[in-house]
Protein backbone atom coordinates (compact mmCIF):
# COMPACT_ATOMS: atom_id res chain seq x y z
CA UNK A 1 0.00 0.00 0.00
CA UNK A 2 1.61 2.63 -1.01
CA UNK A 3 1.02 6.40 0.44
CA UNK A 4 -0.77 8.76 -1.82
CA UNK A 5 -0.94 12.78 -0.96
CA UNK A 6 -4.59 12.71 -0.29
CA UNK A 7 -3.73 10.13 2.66
CA UNK A 8 -1.19 12.17 3.98
CA UNK A 9 -3.09 15.01 3.77
CA UNK A 10 -6.03 13.30 5.52
CA UNK A 11 -4.00 12.06 8.40
CA UNK A 12 -2.38 14.86 9.00
CA UNK A 13 -5.97 16.96 9.16
CA UNK A 14 -6.86 14.67 11.42
CA UNK A 15 -3.85 14.44 13.70
CA UNK A 16 -4.51 18.51 13.89
CA UNK A 17 -8.50 18.36 14.19
CA UNK A 18 -7.18 16.18 17.20
CA UNK A 19 -5.13 18.80 18.84
CA UNK A 20 -7.83 21.18 18.48
CA UNK A 21 -10.21 19.18 20.17
CA UNK A 22 -7.98 17.99 22.55
CA UNK A 23 -7.92 21.75 25.14
CA UNK A 24 -11.67 20.96 24.84
CA UNK A 25 -12.85 17.82 25.64
CA UNK A 26 -10.15 18.56 29.00
CA UNK A 27 -12.42 20.76 29.75
CA UNK A 28 -15.37 19.38 29.27
CA UNK A 29 -13.67 16.41 32.06
CA UNK A 30 -12.97 18.93 33.91
CA UNK A 31 -16.75 20.59 33.76
CA UNK A 32 -18.20 17.69 34.61
CA UNK A 33 -16.08 16.19 37.40
CA UNK A 34 -17.31 19.65 38.88
CA UNK A 35 -20.81 19.33 38.17
CA UNK A 36 -20.77 16.10 39.85
CA UNK A 37 -18.92 16.46 42.56
CA UNK A 38 -18.29 20.12 42.94
CA UNK A 39 -20.29 22.37 45.91
CA UNK A 40 -23.00 23.61 43.31
CA UNK A 41 -26.54 22.22 42.52
CA UNK A 42 -26.97 21.00 39.45
CA UNK A 43 -29.70 23.40 38.83
CA UNK A 44 -26.88 26.46 39.26
CA UNK A 45 -24.08 24.29 37.30
CA UNK A 46 -25.75 21.99 34.55
CA UNK A 47 -23.89 19.29 33.47
CA UNK A 48 -22.81 19.54 29.37
CA UNK A 49 -25.57 17.67 28.22
CA UNK A 50 -28.01 19.89 29.87
CA UNK A 51 -26.68 22.64 28.01
CA UNK A 52 -25.92 21.37 24.45
CA UNK A 53 -29.64 19.80 24.79
CA UNK A 54 -30.86 23.53 25.79
CA UNK A 55 -28.31 24.98 22.89
CA UNK A 56 -30.65 22.68 20.42
CA UNK A 57 -34.21 23.33 21.54
CA UNK A 58 -33.59 26.86 21.48
CA UNK A 59 -32.08 26.59 18.00
CA UNK A 60 -34.41 24.45 16.80
CA UNK A 61 -37.76 26.71 17.94
CA UNK A 62 -36.21 29.71 16.35
CA UNK A 63 -35.34 31.43 19.70
CA UNK A 64 -32.02 31.64 19.46
CA UNK A 65 -32.13 33.12 15.81
CA UNK A 66 -34.47 35.40 17.00
CA UNK A 67 -32.48 37.39 19.67
CA UNK A 68 -29.56 36.92 17.75
CA UNK A 69 -31.30 38.57 14.67
CA UNK A 70 -32.08 41.53 17.13
CA UNK A 71 -29.24 42.38 18.85
CA UNK A 72 -26.84 41.76 15.34
CA UNK A 73 -29.34 44.88 14.12
CA UNK A 74 -29.39 46.69 16.79
CA UNK A 75 -25.31 46.16 16.34
CA UNK A 76 -25.17 47.39 12.79
CA UNK A 77 -27.47 50.28 13.49
CA UNK A 78 -25.80 51.64 16.74
CA UNK A 79 -21.93 50.90 14.97
CA UNK A 80 -23.21 52.38 11.85
CA UNK A 81 -23.64 56.01 13.52
CA UNK A 82 -20.55 55.39 15.34
CA UNK A 83 -18.40 54.68 12.20
CA UNK A 84 -19.84 58.16 10.56
CA UNK A 85 -19.53 60.20 13.27
CA UNK A 86 -16.32 58.78 14.29
CA UNK A 87 -14.51 58.84 11.03
CA UNK A 88 -15.88 62.18 10.30
CA UNK A 89 -14.23 64.22 13.64
CA UNK A 90 -11.19 61.77 13.88
CA UNK A 91 -10.47 63.49 9.57
CA UNK A 92 -11.54 66.89 10.90
CA UNK A 93 -8.99 66.48 13.88
CA UNK A 94 -5.87 65.42 11.73
CA UNK A 95 -6.77 67.96 9.43
CA UNK A 96 -7.78 70.86 11.18
CA UNK A 97 -5.09 72.64 14.01
CA UNK A 98 -7.89 74.27 15.96
CA UNK A 99 -10.30 71.02 15.68
CA UNK A 100 -7.62 69.07 17.20
CA UNK A 101 -6.86 71.45 20.02
CA UNK A 102 -10.37 71.57 20.85
CA UNK A 103 -11.12 68.01 20.78
CA UNK A 104 -8.19 66.11 22.12
CA UNK A 105 -8.56 66.70 26.25
CA UNK A 106 -12.36 65.84 25.44
CA UNK A 107 -11.78 62.62 23.73
CA UNK A 108 -8.83 62.11 26.04
CA UNK A 109 -10.84 62.28 29.31
CA UNK A 110 -13.97 60.52 27.35
CA UNK A 111 -12.21 57.43 25.87
CA UNK A 112 -11.63 55.55 29.19
CA UNK A 113 -15.14 56.38 30.70
CA UNK A 114 -17.11 53.01 30.20
CA UNK A 115 -19.94 53.38 27.52
CA UNK A 116 -22.31 51.66 30.25
CA UNK A 117 -21.70 54.06 32.83
CA UNK A 118 -23.86 56.07 30.70
CA UNK A 119 -26.58 53.80 30.39
CA UNK A 120 -28.44 54.76 33.46
CA UNK A 121 -28.23 58.25 32.02
CA UNK A 122 -29.47 57.22 28.65
CA UNK A 123 -32.16 55.24 29.85
CA UNK A 124 -33.66 58.56 31.75
CA UNK A 125 -33.13 60.86 28.81
CA UNK A 126 -34.58 58.60 26.38
CA UNK A 127 -36.67 56.08 28.35
CA UNK A 128 -36.36 51.95 28.13
CA UNK A 129 -36.00 49.72 24.80
CA UNK A 130 -34.35 50.25 21.28
CA UNK A 131 -33.46 53.88 21.52
CA UNK A 132 -31.28 54.62 24.44
CA UNK A 133 -29.71 50.92 23.65
CA UNK A 134 -28.57 51.59 20.19
CA UNK A 135 -27.42 55.42 20.91
CA UNK A 136 -25.37 54.29 23.22
CA UNK A 137 -23.99 51.98 21.51
CA UNK A 138 -22.90 54.23 18.63
CA UNK A 139 -21.19 56.44 21.48
CA UNK A 140 -19.12 53.84 22.65
CA UNK A 141 -18.28 52.72 19.27
CA UNK A 142 -17.14 56.51 18.08
CA UNK A 143 -13.53 57.18 20.49
CA UNK A 144 -12.27 54.56 19.25
CA UNK A 145 -12.72 55.08 15.81
CA UNK A 146 -11.88 59.08 16.67
CA UNK A 147 -8.61 58.11 17.97
CA UNK A 148 -7.66 55.89 15.20
CA UNK A 149 -8.64 58.31 12.10
CA UNK A 150 -7.22 60.98 14.34
CA UNK A 151 -3.65 59.35 14.70
CA UNK A 152 -4.32 57.89 10.93
CA UNK A 153 -4.67 60.90 9.04
CA UNK A 154 -1.47 62.46 10.98
CA UNK A 155 0.28 59.63 9.78
CA UNK A 156 -0.20 60.13 5.84
CA UNK A 157 3.45 60.51 4.66
CA UNK A 158 4.08 64.41 4.08
CA UNK A 159 6.25 63.36 1.12
CA UNK A 160 2.94 61.86 -0.16
CA UNK A 161 1.44 65.14 0.35
CA UNK A 162 3.98 67.09 -1.10
CA UNK A 163 4.03 64.90 -3.97
CA UNK A 164 0.70 65.32 -5.24
CA UNK A 165 0.76 69.08 -4.37
CA UNK A 166 3.81 69.43 -6.51
CA UNK A 167 1.91 67.54 -9.19
CA UNK A 168 -1.03 69.99 -8.92
CA UNK A 169 -3.40 67.91 -6.94
CA UNK A 170 -6.26 70.00 -5.66
CA UNK A 171 -7.72 70.23 -1.75
CA UNK A 172 -10.10 67.98 -3.02
CA UNK A 173 -8.39 65.36 -5.04
CA UNK A 174 -5.57 65.55 -2.37
CA UNK A 175 -8.20 64.20 0.22
CA UNK A 176 -9.60 61.67 -1.92
CA UNK A 177 -6.57 60.50 -3.00
CA UNK A 178 -4.12 60.60 -0.80
CA UNK A 179 -4.93 61.28 3.12
CA UNK A 180 -7.91 58.59 2.71
CA UNK A 181 -6.22 55.78 1.20
CA UNK A 182 -2.83 57.05 3.22
CA UNK A 183 -5.15 56.91 6.63
CA UNK A 184 -7.42 53.79 6.01
CA UNK A 185 -5.55 51.28 7.70
CA UNK A 186 -5.48 53.01 10.88
CA UNK A 187 -8.78 53.97 10.14
CA UNK A 188 -9.85 50.07 9.60
CA UNK A 189 -8.16 49.19 13.12
CA UNK A 190 -10.59 51.61 14.49
CA UNK A 191 -13.38 50.62 13.27
CA UNK A 192 -12.18 46.77 14.43
CA UNK A 193 -11.54 48.17 18.02
CA UNK A 194 -14.97 50.49 17.85
CA UNK A 195 -16.80 47.05 16.65
CA UNK A 196 -15.59 45.27 19.46
CA UNK A 197 -16.09 47.54 22.04
CA UNK A 198 -19.79 48.06 20.57
CA UNK A 199 -20.38 44.34 20.82
CA UNK A 200 -19.21 44.70 24.41
CA UNK A 201 -21.46 47.57 25.13
CA UNK A 202 -24.30 45.70 23.77
CA UNK A 203 -24.89 42.85 25.72
CA UNK A 204 -24.26 44.29 29.07
CA UNK A 205 -26.85 47.15 27.88
CA UNK A 206 -29.45 44.67 26.97
CA UNK A 207 -29.58 43.73 30.29
CA UNK A 208 -30.07 46.79 31.65
CA UNK A 209 -32.41 48.58 28.98
CA UNK A 210 -34.50 45.78 29.03
CA UNK A 211 -35.51 45.70 25.53
CA UNK A 212 -37.89 42.53 24.94
CA UNK A 213 -35.92 40.58 22.92
CA UNK A 214 -31.75 40.08 22.28
CA UNK A 215 -29.33 38.09 23.79
CA UNK A 216 -27.96 40.16 26.99
CA UNK A 217 -31.64 39.98 27.40
CA UNK A 218 -31.93 36.47 27.35
CA UNK A 219 -29.49 35.78 29.45
CA UNK A 220 -30.33 38.03 31.78
CA UNK A 221 -34.19 36.81 32.04
CA UNK A 222 -33.12 33.11 32.35
CA UNK A 223 -31.31 34.31 35.30
CA UNK A 224 -35.01 34.67 37.18
CA UNK A 225 -35.67 31.25 36.16
CA UNK A 226 -32.86 29.90 37.30
CA UNK A 227 -31.85 28.71 33.94
CA UNK A 228 -28.13 28.29 33.82
CA UNK A 229 -28.56 26.00 30.52
CA UNK A 230 -29.97 28.75 28.82
CA UNK A 231 -27.55 31.09 30.30
CA UNK A 232 -24.49 29.33 29.22
CA UNK A 233 -26.18 28.81 25.71
CA UNK A 234 -26.43 31.81 25.36
CA UNK A 235 -23.36 33.06 26.23
CA UNK A 236 -21.88 30.11 23.88
CA UNK A 237 -23.68 31.86 20.79
CA UNK A 238 -22.62 35.50 22.09
CA UNK A 239 -18.75 34.07 21.84
CA UNK A 240 -19.60 32.38 17.69
CA UNK A 241 -21.07 35.91 16.77
CA UNK A 242 -17.93 37.77 18.81
CA UNK A 243 -15.50 35.14 16.84
CA UNK A 244 -17.23 35.27 13.32
CA UNK A 245 -16.92 39.90 13.43
CA UNK A 246 -13.63 39.42 14.34
CA UNK A 247 -12.63 36.55 11.83
CA UNK A 248 -14.45 36.89 8.69
CA UNK A 249 -15.58 40.80 8.47
CA UNK A 250 -13.04 42.59 9.28
CA UNK A 251 -9.95 40.44 7.91
CA UNK A 252 -11.88 40.79 4.52
CA UNK A 253 -12.21 44.08 4.31
CA UNK A 254 -8.48 44.26 4.99
CA UNK A 255 -7.70 41.91 2.57
CA UNK A 256 -9.27 43.64 -0.26
CA UNK A 257 -8.33 47.40 0.42
CA UNK A 258 -5.39 47.82 2.72
CA UNK A 259 -3.53 44.53 1.70
CA UNK A 260 -3.95 44.25 -1.57
CA UNK A 261 -2.63 47.85 -1.90
CA UNK A 262 0.64 46.51 -0.38
CA UNK A 263 0.26 48.79 3.48
CA UNK A 264 -0.24 45.99 5.13
CA UNK A 265 1.79 42.44 5.35
CA UNK A 266 -0.75 39.97 6.16
CA UNK B 1 3.31 73.23 26.06
CA UNK B 2 1.46 76.58 26.17
CA UNK B 3 -0.38 75.87 23.55
CA UNK B 4 -1.84 72.61 24.88
CA UNK B 5 -2.56 74.40 28.23
CA UNK B 6 -4.68 76.80 26.26
CA UNK B 7 -6.33 74.52 24.20
CA UNK B 8 -7.32 71.89 27.20
CA UNK B 9 -9.01 75.40 28.81
CA UNK B 10 -10.47 76.41 25.80
CA UNK B 11 -11.87 72.38 25.11
CA UNK B 12 -13.34 71.73 29.03
CA UNK B 13 -14.84 75.91 28.49
CA UNK B 14 -16.37 74.68 24.96
CA UNK B 15 -17.76 71.56 26.56
CA UNK B 16 -19.04 73.32 29.90
CA UNK B 17 -20.64 75.85 27.46
CA UNK B 18 -22.28 73.33 25.14
CA UNK B 19 -23.64 71.62 28.13
CA UNK B 20 -24.75 74.37 29.51
CA UNK B 21 -26.65 74.99 26.32
CA UNK B 22 -28.01 71.30 26.40
CA UNK B 23 -29.18 71.84 29.85
CA UNK B 24 -30.96 75.34 29.30
CA UNK B 25 -32.32 74.77 26.12
CA UNK B 26 -35.38 73.09 27.94
CA UNK B 27 -35.17 69.23 25.55
CA UNK B 28 -35.11 67.49 28.52
CA UNK B 29 -36.50 68.58 31.97
CA UNK B 30 -33.47 70.26 34.41
CA UNK B 31 -33.97 66.75 36.41
CA UNK B 32 -32.95 65.01 33.42
CA UNK B 33 -30.19 67.14 32.49
CA UNK B 34 -29.00 69.07 35.27
CA UNK B 35 -27.11 72.43 34.38
CA UNK B 36 -23.66 72.98 35.51
CA UNK B 37 -24.80 75.15 38.73
CA UNK B 38 -26.30 72.21 39.94
CA UNK B 39 -23.69 69.63 38.67
CA UNK B 40 -20.65 71.28 40.53
CA UNK B 41 -21.86 71.61 43.80
CA UNK B 42 -23.08 68.28 44.03
CA UNK B 43 -19.47 67.02 43.28
CA UNK B 44 -18.17 69.17 45.81
CA UNK B 45 -20.30 67.90 48.21
CA UNK B 46 -19.28 64.25 47.32
CA UNK B 47 -15.90 65.44 47.38
CA UNK B 48 -16.36 66.95 51.20
CA UNK B 49 -18.33 64.67 52.77
CA UNK B 50 -15.78 61.86 51.48
CA UNK B 51 -18.31 59.34 49.93
CA UNK B 52 -16.93 59.67 46.79
CA UNK B 53 -13.62 58.29 48.00
CA UNK B 54 -15.21 55.38 49.56
CA UNK B 55 -16.72 54.38 46.03
CA UNK B 56 -13.31 55.23 44.37
CA UNK B 57 -11.71 52.74 47.10
CA UNK B 58 -14.63 50.15 46.78
CA UNK B 59 -13.85 49.92 43.08
CA UNK B 60 -10.18 50.32 43.08
CA UNK B 61 -9.97 47.25 45.59
CA UNK B 62 -12.22 44.74 43.38
CA UNK B 63 -9.83 46.16 40.41
CA UNK B 64 -7.09 45.73 41.88
CA UNK B 65 -7.30 42.15 42.99
CA UNK B 66 -9.11 41.06 40.03
CA UNK B 67 -6.36 42.68 37.85
CA UNK B 68 -3.41 41.55 40.64
CA UNK B 69 -4.92 37.92 39.95
CA UNK B 70 -5.20 38.12 36.59
CA UNK B 71 -1.11 39.09 36.10
CA UNK B 72 -0.66 36.21 38.49
CA UNK B 73 -2.60 34.11 36.04
CA UNK B 74 -1.83 35.62 32.93
CA UNK B 75 1.63 36.21 32.59
CA UNK B 76 3.08 32.92 33.40
CA UNK B 77 0.64 31.18 30.58
CA UNK B 78 1.68 33.33 28.14
CA UNK B 79 5.55 32.84 28.68
CA UNK B 80 4.52 29.40 29.11
CA UNK B 81 3.03 29.62 25.64
CA UNK B 82 5.59 31.23 24.24
CA UNK B 83 8.11 28.95 24.90
CA UNK B 84 6.60 25.55 24.56
CA UNK B 85 4.51 24.94 21.62
CA UNK B 86 2.91 22.01 23.35
CA UNK B 87 1.32 24.83 26.23
CA UNK B 88 0.51 27.13 22.89
CA UNK B 89 -1.39 24.17 21.45
CA UNK B 90 -3.29 23.47 24.39
CA UNK B 91 -4.56 27.01 25.11
CA UNK B 92 -4.66 28.88 22.08
CA UNK B 93 -7.63 27.34 21.09
CA UNK B 94 -9.19 27.93 24.64
CA UNK B 95 -8.33 31.42 24.54
CA UNK B 96 -9.51 32.18 21.47
CA UNK B 97 -12.90 30.91 21.69
CA UNK B 98 -13.19 32.26 25.56
CA UNK B 99 -11.60 35.74 25.24
CA UNK B 100 -14.34 36.94 22.55
CA UNK B 101 -17.28 36.71 25.08
CA UNK B 102 -17.97 39.74 26.86
CA UNK B 103 -17.29 39.69 30.20
CA UNK B 104 -20.50 41.41 31.08
CA UNK B 105 -22.07 38.38 29.48
CA UNK B 106 -21.11 36.13 32.67
CA UNK B 107 -22.60 38.80 35.38
CA UNK B 108 -25.90 37.22 36.11
CA UNK B 109 -23.81 33.84 36.14
CA UNK B 110 -21.48 34.80 38.30
CA UNK B 111 -24.69 36.75 40.26
CA UNK B 112 -26.00 33.10 40.75
CA UNK B 113 -22.70 31.45 41.40
CA UNK B 114 -20.60 33.86 44.09
CA UNK B 115 -23.59 35.68 44.93
CA UNK B 116 -23.92 39.42 45.20
CA UNK B 117 -21.21 41.75 45.86
CA UNK B 118 -17.40 41.99 45.74
CA UNK B 119 -16.59 38.31 44.94
CA UNK B 120 -18.82 39.00 41.71
CA UNK B 121 -17.26 42.11 40.43
CA UNK B 122 -13.36 40.57 40.91
CA UNK B 123 -14.42 37.35 38.93
CA UNK B 124 -15.71 39.52 36.81
CA UNK B 125 -12.20 41.97 36.23
CA UNK B 126 -10.54 38.51 36.40
CA UNK B 127 -12.26 37.26 33.08
CA UNK B 128 -12.10 40.64 31.56
CA UNK B 129 -8.00 41.18 32.00
CA UNK B 130 -6.39 37.81 31.84
CA UNK B 131 -7.37 37.52 28.06
CA UNK B 132 -5.50 40.42 27.06
CA UNK B 133 -2.52 39.63 29.36
CA UNK B 134 -2.46 35.74 28.17
CA UNK B 135 -2.19 37.04 24.32
CA UNK B 136 0.30 40.06 25.15
CA UNK B 137 2.93 38.40 26.85
CA UNK B 138 2.73 34.98 24.30
CA UNK B 139 3.48 37.37 21.42
CA UNK B 140 5.57 38.93 23.50
CA UNK B 141 8.27 35.89 24.02
CA UNK B 142 7.67 35.44 20.51
CA UNK B 143 9.25 38.34 19.68
CA UNK B 144 12.56 38.08 21.46
CA UNK B 145 14.92 38.80 18.92
CA UNK B 146 16.55 35.77 17.64
CA UNK B 147 19.82 37.15 17.73
CA UNK B 148 19.62 38.23 21.09
CA UNK B 149 18.64 34.58 22.26
CA UNK B 150 21.65 33.06 20.30
CA UNK B 151 24.30 35.81 21.35
CA UNK B 152 23.33 34.58 25.04
CA UNK B 153 23.72 31.11 24.47
CA UNK B 154 27.02 32.00 22.52
CA UNK B 155 28.19 33.64 25.48
CA UNK B 156 27.17 30.84 27.71
CA UNK B 157 24.11 31.51 29.49
CA UNK B 158 22.25 28.77 31.86
CA UNK B 159 18.23 27.91 30.78
CA UNK B 160 17.72 30.44 34.01
CA UNK B 161 20.05 33.57 32.43
CA UNK B 162 18.46 33.35 29.49
CA UNK B 163 15.04 33.37 30.28
CA UNK B 164 15.02 35.95 33.41
CA UNK B 165 18.15 38.71 31.55
CA UNK B 166 16.81 38.16 27.86
CA UNK B 167 13.47 36.53 27.51
CA UNK B 168 11.78 38.38 30.73
CA UNK B 169 12.80 42.09 29.83
CA UNK B 170 12.79 41.23 25.99
CA UNK B 171 8.98 40.30 26.38
CA UNK B 172 8.67 43.17 28.60
CA UNK B 173 6.84 45.73 26.01
CA UNK B 174 4.40 43.25 24.84
CA UNK B 175 3.50 42.50 28.97
CA UNK B 176 2.78 45.63 29.76
CA UNK B 177 1.03 46.70 26.81
CA UNK B 178 -1.20 43.39 27.61
CA UNK B 179 -1.17 45.09 31.12
CA UNK B 180 -2.40 48.30 29.82
CA UNK B 181 -5.15 47.10 27.75
CA UNK B 182 -6.30 44.77 30.90
CA UNK B 183 -6.95 47.71 32.69
CA UNK B 184 -8.99 49.27 29.89
CA UNK B 185 -11.17 46.25 30.00
CA UNK B 186 -11.46 45.67 33.60
CA UNK B 187 -12.50 49.68 33.54
CA UNK B 188 -15.60 48.42 31.84
CA UNK B 189 -16.44 45.36 33.62
CA UNK B 190 -15.80 46.24 37.07
CA UNK B 191 -18.48 49.56 36.49
CA UNK B 192 -20.91 47.26 34.09
CA UNK B 193 -20.67 44.61 37.33
CA UNK B 194 -20.98 47.24 39.91
CA UNK B 195 -24.08 48.30 38.32
CA UNK B 196 -25.76 44.98 38.31
CA UNK B 197 -23.76 42.78 41.37
CA UNK B 198 -22.56 45.70 43.81
CA UNK B 199 -24.37 46.01 47.06
CA UNK B 200 -23.93 49.56 48.64
CA UNK B 201 -20.47 50.95 46.84
CA UNK B 202 -18.70 51.49 44.09
CA UNK B 203 -18.67 54.26 41.32
CA UNK B 204 -20.39 51.41 39.39
CA UNK B 205 -23.02 51.39 41.54
CA UNK B 206 -23.52 55.07 42.81
CA UNK B 207 -24.51 55.61 39.23
CA UNK B 208 -26.98 52.90 38.68
CA UNK B 209 -28.65 53.96 42.43
CA UNK B 210 -28.77 57.79 41.49
CA UNK B 211 -31.37 56.91 38.97
CA UNK B 212 -33.65 55.55 41.30
CA UNK B 213 -33.74 59.03 42.90
CA UNK B 214 -33.39 60.95 39.74
CA UNK B 215 -30.05 62.63 40.58
CA UNK B 216 -28.53 63.50 37.43
CA UNK B 217 -26.14 65.59 39.24
CA UNK B 218 -24.76 62.60 40.99
CA UNK B 219 -24.81 60.08 37.82
CA UNK B 220 -22.91 62.59 36.17
CA UNK B 221 -19.93 64.01 38.66
CA UNK B 222 -19.26 60.08 38.96
CA UNK B 223 -18.82 59.85 35.37
CA UNK B 224 -17.00 63.14 35.18
CA UNK B 225 -14.54 61.19 38.14
CA UNK B 226 -14.68 57.95 36.22
CA UNK B 227 -13.14 59.54 33.33
CA UNK B 228 -10.65 61.30 34.90
CA UNK B 229 -9.71 58.32 37.21
CA UNK B 230 -9.09 56.14 34.32
CA UNK B 231 -7.10 58.78 32.31
CA UNK B 232 -5.41 59.32 35.28
CA UNK B 233 -3.94 55.59 35.74
CA UNK B 234 -3.10 55.83 31.85
CA UNK B 235 -1.05 58.35 32.01
CA UNK B 236 0.48 58.01 35.51
CA UNK B 237 0.98 54.85 36.34
CA UNK B 238 0.88 53.18 33.10
CA UNK B 239 3.19 55.58 31.13
CA UNK B 240 5.36 56.03 34.04
CA UNK B 241 6.26 52.41 34.35
CA UNK B 242 6.83 52.22 30.47
CA UNK B 243 9.56 55.27 31.10
CA UNK B 244 11.28 53.52 34.08
CA UNK B 245 11.99 49.99 32.50
CA UNK B 246 11.18 49.64 28.74
CA UNK B 247 11.79 53.58 27.69
CA UNK B 248 14.71 53.41 29.82
CA UNK B 249 16.32 50.61 28.45
CA UNK B 250 15.96 52.20 24.99
CA UNK B 251 13.74 49.00 23.92
CA UNK B 252 10.49 52.01 22.62
CA UNK B 253 10.18 55.07 22.26
CA UNK B 254 7.70 57.21 25.36
CA UNK B 255 5.81 59.68 24.71
CA UNK B 256 5.96 62.91 27.10
CA UNK B 257 9.45 62.54 28.74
Amino acid sequence: MFRTPTVLYLRRAALSLAQLALPFVVVAILWEGFALLGPFPPRLFPRIGKIVSAFVRLIVTGILPLHAAETLLRLAAGFFLGAVVGVTVGMLMGRYRWAEDLLVPVVSVGNPIPGLAYAPLFVLWFGLGNLPAVLLVGFSATFPVVVNTWTGVKAVKDIWIRAAETMGATDRQLFRKVVLPGALPYVLTGLRLGLARAWRVLIAVEMLTSVSIGLGWLIFGAREFLNTDVMLAGIAVIGLVGLALEKFVFEHIEQYTVVRWGMLER
Amino acid sequence: MTRFVLGTVASFGLAAVVWEAFARSGLFSPALSPSLAVILPALAQMIVSGTIFVHIAYTLYRILWGLGLAALLGVPVGILMGRFKAVERFVLPLVSVLSPIPSLAWVPLFILWFGLGDAASIALVLYAATFPIVLNTWTGVRSVNRIWIRSAETLGAGARDLFQKVVLPGSLPFVIAGLRQAFARSWIAVVGGEMIAATSWGLGWVIFDSKEFLRTDVMLSTLVVIGFLGLGFERLIFQAVERRTVGRWGMVRTVGT
